[in-house]
Formats: structure tokens, sequence, C-alpha cells
């Protein structure tokens, strides 16, 4: 439990990555199963071996103590969360570092390339970013820091994107940059010259508007604030939209590293059709969500990147207000259907939207908005779908292909793979890109493709704090440490049962037991509504089967599914639902405030985060919530493990996304405690043996994992497994695939394939082959 | 009688429990009165100087109107202070130290106030320095009747040592033979440090001794806190000092250090090595708590509760293994005699395993005379 977020030296990370970037692109799609966390660990095992770092010779200002951090010069950065500069020194970091552990006294951060490409494209400039730090810093700003911003931000943020009255424009306040660009042959041959001035190397020139002061300039003196407000002369040229894509790629760092920032100027695109829609009243967006929503659209376009709020902060009300803002056709992707339904519900909550404005396009729901403008909610998989669609599907997907959308807005971005997001995006047109998310598990390669296929990340808020300010529950996590019973521990560690081990920890009676006494205690004491999560279907079954309680699991119909959870929200007799992985994501379940964990998917930082945020919406009062209001804790966690085996190890992995937000698990050693429990199953050994007997002889396929059709990553890595025989080598590895479940029709061709492709070991990536050979 | 009883917590309270006659001895000591006087709660204190000119009794009731009734708490525990202590209301003027100064001829490179006091801390480990000091002191004070030694002499001696100069040598000619014991064993807990001239030797003090008669009574005035516990296991000690780096490093992975700032983090393996060496979970943890940044100091608990679980839980993970001496009998001549011995065996609480199939026993080796004097019988 004692690892934590660190991460690998920012500059010779991204070196490597901006490689290995290049040398993927070019190579086979399923290798992205193969990025999961696993690198990060990599980072952090390297790490613990790794030297101190001494900067005992740094200068101390001498009135360090007024001051909030310390820089360090291989880009850590320690945040005072006590100082009175702490809310702005937030700001500022957030926007420049990309956060390593936010726990309550001391924040860490690291300043990498990335995340100063973000700092560049939500309008901070080189000096502004050495200033403000230079200010809060404790030290003098060591050298190697302030070179390795000038070096990484040099390039940054001097080449906009623009589109303009559907014409793409690339755009710069310094023309030798442009004339760079194009002496490169594909941009040369992308370019579009205006007016018949052919050969004429002149831009266009026209002057802009500078940044609204973004609130760090406070920070600085006055005079610079003042120039920031100034008007700016821009030099652009014209490429051909239909090499709109290529010349990205041109600019990306791996080749001409000019990576060119994206913003839509909405209020005067008047070729596309407004849509008249906006917030009703009553939508009050909160402090944070206004501030991520500054972010995005800071100088009065709308810039492209991710924003990142935990689950229950109010995501949508961020996504549903950027499309109000634009005011032009939005397509709206889900990673599911009941994600889908939600996702068009909360438009009509919160905007004032027509009814016939907005459609669904699912497998069930194929609606069609009236007029010119609209909204279009869909999954990933409907619009990235290779294989043969029905007539009406090609119908719609059509419209969707040549529509120019004014907003593509991405929800849980973290979980859709590169490959399917370069589908996604040159399928569809569109002017800006919002990515959502609650969990950006960083530093794998996946996130780095995040940044420059959808933008920068343009705000992260901190848990703690909005646990603080009463906007997200306030969670009680604990780990609940179940001893194995002697007859299970003895099959556990026989080596002919290395295929049921996870069944035979998860059926533990102890674990039983312990799950049964939570249930009855919340249920009865506080009246509370309990999710059960197990990943393992035997358990899951087994569990629901015996306590009487209804379960979802992968097979369940959309109908049931519906059904249940409709019960679970309503009726007092339904407070307890089983739920297989299907649950971790996008089901809305906003009654729950009690998570009890049987099984888990390994060491999936990320699957214990989303799980987490299904009890993170809070309830209540807000006044009650706040810090010292009167519920110190109104939302509770159990994860429960079986001590001795490999579930201890996973659980420690599991939790560091979340214990360097902030959170802490407690542990907890006898449940149920002694000298009760009598009534509880399982009581007696007799009925212990049986239990085991049955485990035992359940057939192979039984007690596996959950194979979900949608989850596509999840059976390549049982592959791996089986051909590698260690569990931990791929622990944490788990981009899934969201396909679109669909019962009865049979497998899509693509899907078919993906699953049967053997992998091919020379081309794996690097770091995994020699792990599987 | 005194209403509180006081448990020998410190040096004083020791001091306290000696015998009427010893106590009264030691009061005839200038250095030790002042070392008492020292010590005393700051009412106590003022009583004393209060009443120092003042020859007639003084009723207890009179004084209990010189405080106002919220502070009637104090009142009487600085009165059962003072009678614990026995404390005369006459002093002497204080005198010179019954030690001769190091001549100021002699060119013997001394060592430098920093380094004494690194040299004294390096004789350290982990929790307050003065709790262990304390801590040692009593078993050396109350084992020095088994070495042929009067404690009283013993705390004599080392209440005198605090009002010598730190940095300072003195001559050992002064010392008797038994004061030079002691002043060597001194050496190894670092209050002195020991210095080989040619013809003669000195010992110099160090803050540790100087400190002795003051740090030995008030514990509970500590200097301020510098080690902030997240509930990430991230540790951040606001510190310069290289021996408080060393100090964390004994339990903690140290990863940056900043001109006023240890960084670290309490690991597993990091805690496995403290453990090996002797080091417990409960010092840990003391020693967290008791050097707690005032930042964090006020909160309760100053150290978060899942990191202080953890440090205890590893702790009694590595003790899960118990090992018992114990003896493997079998070739038992029959089931009878075999489960005659079983039943034998567990009816004194000796017997750990049986497999009665294969009628093998595993006995405590504390019952193996029994057992074969037993087995023998059976014969």
């Amino acid at each position: 439990m004692a690892g934590h977020g660190e991460k690998n030296r920012p500059t010779k990370r991204h070196k490597s990555s901006a490689k290995e970037d290049h040398h993927r692109n070019a190579s086979a799609v399923e290798e992205d199963h193969y990025f999961g966390e696993e690198i990060d660990e990599d980072a952090r095992d390297a790490d613990k071996e790794g030297k101190k770092r001494d900067f005992t010779k740094l200068e101390l200002k001498p009135d360090h103590t007024n001051r909030p951090l310390w820089a360090c010069a291989d880009g850590r950065i320690f945040l005072e969360t006590f100082s009175p500069l702490y809310k702005q020194a937030y700001d500022f970091l957030i926007a420049i570092a990309e956060p390593v552990c936010r726990p309550e006294s001391m924040h860490e951060y690291n300043l990498t390339p990335h995340s100063l490409y973000a700092a560049v494209s939500v309008g901070l400039d080189t000096d502004t970013i050495v200033n403000v730090l230079n200010k809060l810093s404790k030290t003098k700003l060591p050298k190697d820091m302030k070179d390795f911003i000038y070096a990484s931000t040099a390039n940054y943020g001097k080449v906009k994107l623009v589109l303009k009255k559907n014409r793409y424009f690339v755009e710069s306040p310094f023309p030798e940059v442009l004339k760079t660009l194009l002496k490169d042959e594909a941009i040369s041959r992308a370019r579009i010259s205006s007016e018949g001035s052919h050969g004429n190397d002149s831009f266009t020139i026209c002057k802009t508007m500078g940044d609204i002061p973004s609130g760090h300039d406070e920070l600085l003196d006055g005079i610079e604030s003042a120039a920031a407000a100034e008007e700016k002369e821009t030099h652009s040229f014209e490429i051909d939209p239909s090499q709109v894509e290529n010349v990205k790629e041109r600019c990306l760092p791996n080749h001409l590293n000019f990576p060119m920032l994206e913003e839509y100027d909405f209020r005067n695109d008047t070729v596309n059709p407004d849509l008249n829609m906006e917030l009703k009243p009553q939508a009050q967006p909160r402090p944070y969500q206004e501030k991520s929503l500054s972010k995005m659209f800071g100088n009065g376009r709308a810039r492209s990147g991710i924003i990142v709020l935990p689950c229950g902060a109010g995501k949508s009300l961020v996504g549903v207000s950027a499309a109000c803002r634009i005011r032009k056709s939005c397509l709206c992707l889900a990673t599911n259907a009941v994600s889908v339904d939600q996702w068009a519900f909360q438009f009509k909550l919160w905007s004032t939207i027509r009814e016939d404005q907005i459609c669904r396009f699912t497998s069930d729901s194929k609606e069609r908005f009236r007029g010119n403008a609209g909204v279009v909610v869909t999954t990933y998989n409907m619009v990235a779908f290779g294989g043969k669609r029905s007539e009406e599907s090609e119908k719609i997907i059509e419209e969707i292909r040549n529509r120019e959308w004014g907003l593509l807005l991405m929800d849980e971005v973290h979980v859709v793979p590169a490959h399917m997001f370069r589908k996604v995006i040159s399928i569809t047109k569109s002017h800006c890109k919002l990515g959502l998310t609650a969990t950006l598990v960083r530093e794998d390669e996946r996130i780095t493709d995040l940044n420059f296929l959808i933008g920068p990340k343009l705000y992260e808020a901190n848990w703690l704090d909005l646990v603080k300010g009463g906007f997200i529950a306030n969670v009680q996590c604990a780990e609940v440490w179940c001893p194995m019973t002697k007859e299970f521990f003895a099959e556990y560690l026989k080596k002919e049962n290395s295929k049921r081990k996870q069944a035979l920890y998860v059926m533990n009676p102890n674990k039983f037991r312990a799950c049964e006494f939570l249930i009855r205690f919340h249920e009865q004491q506080r009246g509370d509504k309990i999710i059960v999560f197990a990943d393992n279907l035997f358990a899951l079954t087994e569990y629901a089967m015996k306590l009487r309680k209804p379960m979802i699991y992968g097979a369940t119909s959309h109908s049931e599914r519906t059904s249940i959870l409709e019960k679970f929200k309503l009726s007092r007799d339904v407070n307890t639902i089983f739920l297989s992985k299907v649950g971790d994501n996008s089901i809305d379940i906003p009654e729950a405030n009690v998570i009890i964990q049987i099984s888990s998917h390994a060491g999936s930082r990320r699957q214990e985060a989303q799980r987490l945020g299904r009890i993170l919406r809070a309830k209540g009062r807000l006044q009650d919530r706040m810090a010292g209001g009167k519920e110190e804790y109104n939302a509770f966690f159990y994860s429960l493990v079986s001590t001795d085996t490999q579930e201890m190890y996973y659980s420690t992995k599991r939790q560091q996304f979340l214990i360097d937000q902030g959170y802490s698990f407690k542990v907890i050693t006898s449940l149920p405690p002694p000298d009760t429990g009598a009534d509880l199953s399982y009581h007696s050994r007799d009925e212990q043996m049986q239990l085991l007997n049955k485990v035992l002889n359940a057939g192979d396929d039984m007690v596996g994992l959950e194979q979900l059709e949608e989850d596509a990553d999840d059976i390549a890595l049982q592959k791996a497994r089986r051909t590698m025989g260690s569990m931990s080598a791929m622990s944490g590895a788990s981009g899934m695939v969201y396909m679109e479940y669909n019962t009865g029709k049979g497998k899509h061709s693509g899907q078919g394939q993906a699953k049967s492709k053997p992998k091919d070991p020379s081309k794996r990536h690097f770091l995994f082959k020699k792990r599987f050979t | 009688m005194p209403q509180v009883r006081i448990i020998a917590k410190n040096f004083m309270d020791m001091v306290a429990a000696l015998p009427e006659l010893k106590l009264d001895k030691l009061y005839e000591n200038t250095f030790i009165c002042e070392a008492v006087l020292r010590s005393l709660p700051p009412l106590a204190k003022k009583y004393v100087l209060q009443l120092l000119f003042i020859d007639a009794p003084v009723t207890a009731k009179s004084m209990e109107e010189w405080v106002l009734a919220d502070g009637l708490s104090k009142h009487r525990v600085a009165i059962d202070r003072l009678i614990q202590l026995r404390v005369f209301l006459e002093t002497t003027e204080s005198g010179a130290l019954p030690r001769e100064p190091m001549p100021s001829n002699i060119t013997v490179r001394l060592p430098t106030l920093e380094e004494l006091d690194v040299y004294a801390l390096e004789q350290w480990e982990l929790m307050d320095t003065n709790a262990q000091l304390w801590y040692i002191m009593r078993e050396y004070i109350s084992n020095s009747e088994d070495r042929g030694e009067d404690p009283a002499d013993l705390i004599s001696f080392l209440l005198e040592l605090s009002f010598h100069a730190t940095g300072q040598a003195y001559n050992l000619n002064t010392l008797i033979d038994v004061q030079m014991h002691t002043l060597k064993d001194l050496a190894d807990l670092g209050l002195v440090k020991l210095q080989q001239g040619r013809k003669e030797s000195w010992f110099i003090p160090t803050k540790l001794a100087t400190n002795l008669s003051m740090s030995l009574t008030d514990s509970s005035a500590r200097k301020e806190g510098f080690v902030v516990v997240e509930t990430n296991f991230r540790l951040y000690a606001y510190s310069t000092s290289k021996l408080h780096s060393e100090i964390l490093r004994l339990f903690a992975r140290v990863e940056y250090q900043l001109p006023n700032l240890i960084v670290g983090a309490i690991t597993k393996e990091s805690l496995y090595n403290a453990f090996e060496n002797g080091i417990t979970a409960e010092q840990i943890i003391s020693f967290l708590q008791q050097n707690a940044h005032p930042r964090v100091a006020e909160r309760t608990p100053s150290v978060p509760e899942n990191v202080t679980d953890q440090i205890r839980l590893w702790e009694t993970d590595l003790n899960r293994v118990e090992i018992t001496p114990a003896h493997f009998y079998d070739e038992f001549l029959s089931k009878d005699v075999f489960e005659g011995a079983s039943d034998y065996a567990r009816e004194n609480g000796g017997l750990l395993w049986e497999d009665s199939k294969k009628m093998r026993l595993v006995v405590n080796a504390e019952m193996h005379a029994q057992m074969r004097e037993y087995l023998r019988r059976q014969k």
C-alpha cells in the first residue's frame, strides 16, 4: 500500500515515448492491447531502486516561508496546501504540470513536455510559466528546470489550426514559423494559395484579441497582464480540408515538432447553422465546472482538449454547457447504450433543446433529428463499426459523415483505445473536440495518444477539494482482510488448482460471511443502498443466489437491466444488487452509497477508481456534506481480500490511483466481529466443506473471469496469461474495447476476427517482447 | 499525603521516590537543589521562591487562596510535587564546580559544539532522545545497587554533571573511582566525550548531559516537530539536518533532499529493514507522532490512522510464524500406546500436532522429559 505515484523522469520518458509513438503508428493495431498500466508499473519499480535526489544546494529565498512550493531540477514540484497562496498555486500547477499525488498537506507534480504543451494551449506563454513558477518557488528556480521549460515550449502554441467559414487555416503570429512549415513537402502541397497570388510567399494578416487574462496574471506585474490583453497580429495560410489530418500529423513532435492547437471560432462561423439551445436557469455550473469551461473558452474560441473530473462531479453538465455555448450541431459519443440514454436525458434536463432536435443512434433506436442542426447521441462502436450495416443505419452514418459538427463530445475517453479514436475522428468532421473522463491514469501510451488526437488536458479537478466543498461524497474506504479457511487455503496452494485460484479466494467462506455481515449492517442499521461487485461470474452467481439478491452481468438483457435498476432506485425491498464488471462504467446509479467489492480485475487502478465513482455522487444536503458538516462519511467502499493470496498483492496495486488522490484505506481485520456471526451463512465446517466441493467440482469454464463480448481486450489478456503463465505481469493492463452488446444477432465479423487473431511476438512492443517469449 | 500518585515517568519522579534519608542527603548538594528547583512546575517554582523568606509555617488553606478557583488543579499538582520532593525552604549560595578546567596552554583540538551535538545524537535512535535517555538512565540507576553503587551518589553525580558547560573540557583527576566508572558508561551514551591527552585525560559534557536535569523532568514541553506523514505513506520532514535524514532513512526511503525539506516514503521494504534492525513499529509510530509538524500535530491523529495501522500490521505479519522448540515422536508400537501418549500430551497442554493415521506426534520440547518418562512407563 505504500507504493506511490511516482513517475519516471519526464524528460527521458518523453523522448522515448515520442519515438514509440511514431513506430507504433506504422504497426498493427492490436498492439494497443498491450499498452496498459504496466509500463507505468515498470517505471515505478525502476524508481524504487532509484537514487535519492539531492537538491540541498538550491538557494532558499529569504521570504521562503511565504511561498508555497519547491521546484526540483528533475521536474518534480512540491506544493504546500496550507499556504495562503494554495488556491492560485493549484490552478497554476494543474495547468502546467501533471499531478502525481494530492493528499491533504503536500501535493506533488511533475513537469512534463505534455503538461507544458497543455499549458501553452490554454494560453500560457513560456515567460509567464517561468515567471509565475519563480514567484511561487521557495528557492531560486533551478536552471535545469528553466531550460527544460524553454526547450519544451519553444515550438508549442506557435501554430494554430483554425476552421473559419469552413476553410482550414494554419495560423501563427510568427511568419518565419509558417515558412518553416511550408518547407515540408506535404504541407506545402496541402496549401491553397489565395486569390491567384501564386508563388507568392506572403501570408494573410489579421488581428485577433489576445487571451483574456487567465487569473495567473494577478501573480505577475500589472504591465505584463496589460500586454497579454492587447491585440495580436497573426499570419495564416489556408490548407486543403482533405489534407488536414496529414498536416496535423506532420506537425506532431516526432516530425516537425510544431504541434498545432485547434480552436474553433464558432461565433464567426456563419456557414454552419446555429442550434437554438441554451442552459436552463436551474443549471448552475459549480465553481470547478465553470473553471473547466473557462479553460476551454478562454479566448472566445472553443479549444479542443480533455477535462478531467471525478465521477459524480457533474461531467455531463460540463458537456452540455459546452454544447450550449457553441450552439452548433453536436455529436456525443458514449461507451454503451445505457449511457446513450443517460446522455440524451442529461441534454433534455439541463438545456432548452427541443425534443425533436436530439436523437439517439444505437442498435435498438435509430432516430433522426429534424431541422438543419441538432444533437446526436451514439456509441463509439456505432460510428467506428467496420462491418455491414442495415440500410437504415447506413443512411444515418452517412449523415454523420457528411455533417460538419460544431462539437464532438466524447465521454469516458480513458477506456477507448487509440485506434478507435483515429477511426472515429477520421469519419467525423468536427470543429472542436471535447473529451471527458474521470480517471486519466497517466503516463501510459494511450494517454499520450489522447493528447494529440483530442487535445491537451484543459483542466483536472482535485478530488479532496471537491470532497471538502461537499460536491462529491466523502467516502470511507476500507480493505477488509478475510483469512482463508484452512481447507480453502490448502486447496489454493495445490498445483492442480492453479486455474481455480481466483474462485477459491473469492469463495473463501470468511469473505462470504464478511460480505453478508456488511450487507446486513448497511441495509438494516443505516438503510443504505448497496452495490456488490464481482468480476468472477461463478462467485457472482453463488453470492447472489445464496443471499437472494438480483444481479446484472454481461448476458442480462437491456430490458432486464433497466428493470432491476429501476427497482433498486425506487423499491424499498431491493437495497442490494450484484454487478459484474458491466457495472464498472457509465451505468448511473445515483442512489447507491455503499460498494462491496468481492472480486476484481487483477491490479487495475482504473477499475478501482471507476467503481468508487459509482458512489461519489453527493447525496443529502450540501451544508451537511461540507467539511465540518454533520455527516463525516456518507459513502462506503469496502474491498474484501482473502489474506495470503494473490488478492493482497493486487489490492495494493489497485488502490494506488485513489491513494494518490488523497484517499486512504482503513484495514479491517476481523469481520464479522468476534463472538458474532453465528447466524451468518457458512458458519459450520460442514457448510464450508460443501461450498468447497462445489468450487472444486465446477467446470473450468465456470470459474474463470467473465468474458464480455464487449471486452475483446480482456480476452486478449487471458490468452497472454495462458501462454506466459504469470498474471502479475499483465496486472493493470486493461484497455477495454467497448462493443455494443447485441443479443441474438450473432457476432460481428470484425469482432470475431480481432479475437481469434494470434499475437505475433515480433510485432509486440519491445518492452514486452521478452516477457512473452 | 500527596493526592496524586505519580508513577516514575522521569528522572525527578525517581528522585522523589528515594527514601527520606537519601533524599535529604541529596539536598546537601547545591546542584541538586537547583536541579530540583528547575524541574518544578511553574506554580511550584513560584511557591518555593515566595516562601523562601518566610520562616513561619504557612497553612495549606491560605495557600489555596493564592490561586483562582480554576487554577486549583494546578495548585494541587504543585503542592503534591513539593511534598513528594521534600523541598527545603532554605538554599545556600551556589558554589563553583568541583572540577578543574582544562588549562588554556594545552593545544589539543577540541570538538566544536556542532560536532559534539552530532556525536551525542549519533548514539541514539528514534523515539524522543530524552525519552530514551530517561529509559536507559532509569535502568542504570535502578541497577546501581547491584553494581555496588549508591543510587543517591549516582543521581547526585548525574545532576552535578548537568551544571557543567557544554563543550568545555574538564580534567578527570577530580573524579573518584565510582564517578570515573560511571563516566565511561556515560561516554557510551553520548553524555560526555572523553579526550585522551598524553598524561592527563579530560571529559567534555555534551548537550545531553547539560540538558539532563531539565529534559529529564519535562518531556511534555517538547521542541517543535517537523514531520508530516500523508495518507499515501509519503513523508515530508521540514529539516536541514543530515542527522534527521539519517534517522528517517532507518525506516523510510528518502527520495528528495531539498534545502529545508526531506521527502521520503514509508514502504514495506523500508519498514522490514527497520524491523530487522530491531526497531519496533511502536518506536517508529511514536517518533512520527512526537515529531509531528505543527500543521498536523493539532489534528487527531497526527499521523494518519491508516499509516499507523499498516505499520503495526506489517510488524505483526512478521511475527505470524512462531517458533516453538518441539519433539517429534513416531513408530508407536500400537494404536493404544499412540492414543495414550497423545492424550497424555494433550492433558498436559503440550500437544502441538498429531496425525492419528500415521501415528505421529509433535510435542512441546518442555514436555520432552515428561513424555519420555511416560513412554518408558508404558513399556
